[in-house]
């Protein structure tokens, strides 16, 4: 008897924790087939505006982490609560609504694209990987807005953040290691940005992005105790940057 | 007589402390006149220290209208509500009489808030162009902003926050500024902010924020109902306008599309004149474009 092992189910396996954190390691790498290599989220246009240089990075990634990095964990951490709710039924009207809410807080279009696409290609790598009733009914629940157009009212888009949380909760992973590990490959593929636009070695590119861990450990644990009602986020440089790109007369990145 | 009794019962040292937090609202209802097809004052209730004197009547109809402080400014616990509704058509340009400041709040006390609910309906369009926000010294502020456009609302509403009292070398001394605002269509939210400033715990200065900026200005230009290429094209529009008066070092100005129904346009500003004229070049452009009518700045009284 051939066994069939096409699409098997993406399932949290009882064997050992050493398999859950191969597992996570494998979503956050930036290697994995998203596309997340394609965006800088505005960082190509304060660069190029000589707003952003090699010496300002970590300070920069720290602010950055302070402000959209808390946001986008609180996020990634109520769609981890969607999939340990969702056992009996998918809560589709939550699940719109985080990703409305985080997209309404995102003021430049191209963002808001390139997380669209982010979160949707990620559901559909990981259903690549496995079957899940719930991720199925995740992706089936917005319809999906193509990168070169903005939203209207009656489409919704899946986020990245909540879909890596939504993913990890079905994988039932430790809520703070999703978190941390999405704070991680934000701030990897961001580092990795900015060494297409400017010199940065591997090796210091490499130290940023080690020296940036307790930054990243303190906004994870910033995000734990906030809530939808009362999370912030403030930068408006980095908005402006990404308000901007559109306008850049040569780009590299679609964001 | 006791009289060392009678002044222990009156010392300054036993009187316990008396607090005065102010609670005020603020109501307002404005109509289409159809007689005079012009927008009125139909209803106003306030309570002290938040006025409205009258409504003046503008060249195209809409109606003006001020909002004092008559106290000046907010300290800590006050809590100011403003309840703004714009009936079917009217139209209705909003403004304040000065900037909005904030005192210094006690050690004990909780923020300054104001918290104001706007409901347009159908057709109805509101100017809302506050003077700005200054915090001083040791400020601690939270703005809760709800905006509901009904089908064909229109909407032109900015913000701008100071760094402080610059003359009196006042930059980011404040301990919190909070500001959060959502602007629904029907039942879906299509733009809000959640911004907190706390700039002794993260510094404004950090690249990610203001950088070498101080003051910070959204504008949020909205018709219910529009559709997205005509968004798209007035976004182009506006970031060519921006770009005409945007100087590095001086001030940034970006412009993008809304989740729907709208563009927000982000300045980042060194000197607080240059947000107004940024905000009043944008204005400009975006009426012109949407409505074919002439963008008029609200006359000032004192």
């Amino acid at each position: 008897m051939i066994r069939d092992c096409k699409n098997p189910p993406l399932a949290p396996r009882k064997s050992s924790v050493d398999l859950s954190f191969l597992q996570l390691l494998h979503l956050a790498d930036s290697g994995f087939p998203i596309g997340a290599l394609a965006h800088s989220f505005g960082i190509e246009s304060l660069v190029a505006a000589g707003l952003l240089s090699a010496a300002d990075l970590e300070i920069f990634f720290r602010g950055y982490l302070e402000e959209a990095g808390v946001v986008e964990a609180v996020f990634c951490r109520q769609a981890v609560l969607i999939a340990r709710e969702s056992e009996l039924e998918f809560p589709r009207a939550r699940w719109l609504e985080i990703n409305d809410t985080l997209a309404a807080l995102k003021p430049a279009r191209e963002v808001r694209a390139a997380s669209a696409a982010l979160g949707r290609n990620f559901l559909r790598a990981a259903l690549a990987l496995g079957e899940s009733d719930i991720l199925r009914k995740a992706l089936e629940a917005t319809e999906v807005s193509s990168v070169d157009e903005p939203c209207d009212c009656d489409t919704h888009i899946i986020e990245h953040s909540p879909a890596f949380g939504l993913v990890g909760g079905v994988l039932q992973f430790e809520e703070d290691a999703i978190v941390l590990a999405y704070l991680h490959q934000m701030a990897s593929s961001f580092v990795s940005a900015f060494q297409r636009l400017l010199p940065l070695g591997q090796t210091r590119a490499a130290q940023i992005v080690w020296d940036l861990k307790p930054a990243m450990m303190e906004a994870a644990g910033r995000s734990a105790a906030c809530s939808l009602d009362n999370f912030s986020a403030f930068t408006p440089l980095v908005d402006w940057g990404a308000m901007e790109h559109p306008a850049l007369p040569t780009r590299l990145f679609i964001s | 007589m006791d009289l060392m009794a009678l002044v222990r019962d009156v010392s300054p040292l036993t009187q316990p402390t008396i607090v005065r937090r102010v609670d005020s609202s603020l109501r307002l209802s404005f109509a289409l006149d159809a007689a005079t097809q012009t927008s009125v004052l139909a209803e106003c209730s306030s309570e002290p220290p938040l006025k409205v004197v009258r409504a003046f009547t503008l060249e195209d109809g809409a109606a003006l209208v001020h909002i004092h402080n008559v106290s000046g400014g907010l300290l800590g616990d006050d809590r100011l509500t403003v309840s703004v509704i714009l009936q079917e058509n009217a139209k209705v340009q909003l403004t304040t009489t000065g900037a909005t400041r904030i005192y210094r709040a006690r050690k004990e006390a909780g923020p300054a808030t104001q918290t104001t609910e706007i409901s347009l309906g159908p057709n109805a369009f509101l100017e809302y162009l506050p003077d700005p926000i200054i915090p001083f010294r040791s400020a601690r502020y939270c703005q809760r902003t709800s905006i509901r456009l009904a089908p064909g609302a229109g909407l032109f509403w900015w913000e701008i926050l100071a760094p402080g009292r610059e003359a009196h070398g006042e930059l980011f001394a404040y301990d919190s500024v909070e500001i959060k605002t959502d602007l629904t269509a029907g039942a879906r939210l299509f733009a809000c902010e959640r911004v907190r400033l706390q700039p002794h715990k993260y510094p404004p200065s950090s690249p990610a924020r203001l950088g070498p900026y101080r003051y910070w200005a959204t504008f949020y230009i909205c018709r219910i109902g529009l559709e997205t290429g005509r968004w798209i094209a007035l976004e182009d529009r506006l970031r060519e306008v921006a770009n005409e008066f945007t100087r590095p070092g001086e001030m940034l100005w970006g412009v993008s599309t809304l989740v729907a129904h709208g563009l927000v346009c982000r300045g980042v500003v060194l000197r607080g004149r240059d947000a107004l004229f940024g905000l009043h070049q944008l204005w400009r452009a975006a009426k012109a474009a949407l409505y074919g009518r002439e963008a008029v700045p609200p006359r000032k009284v004192s």
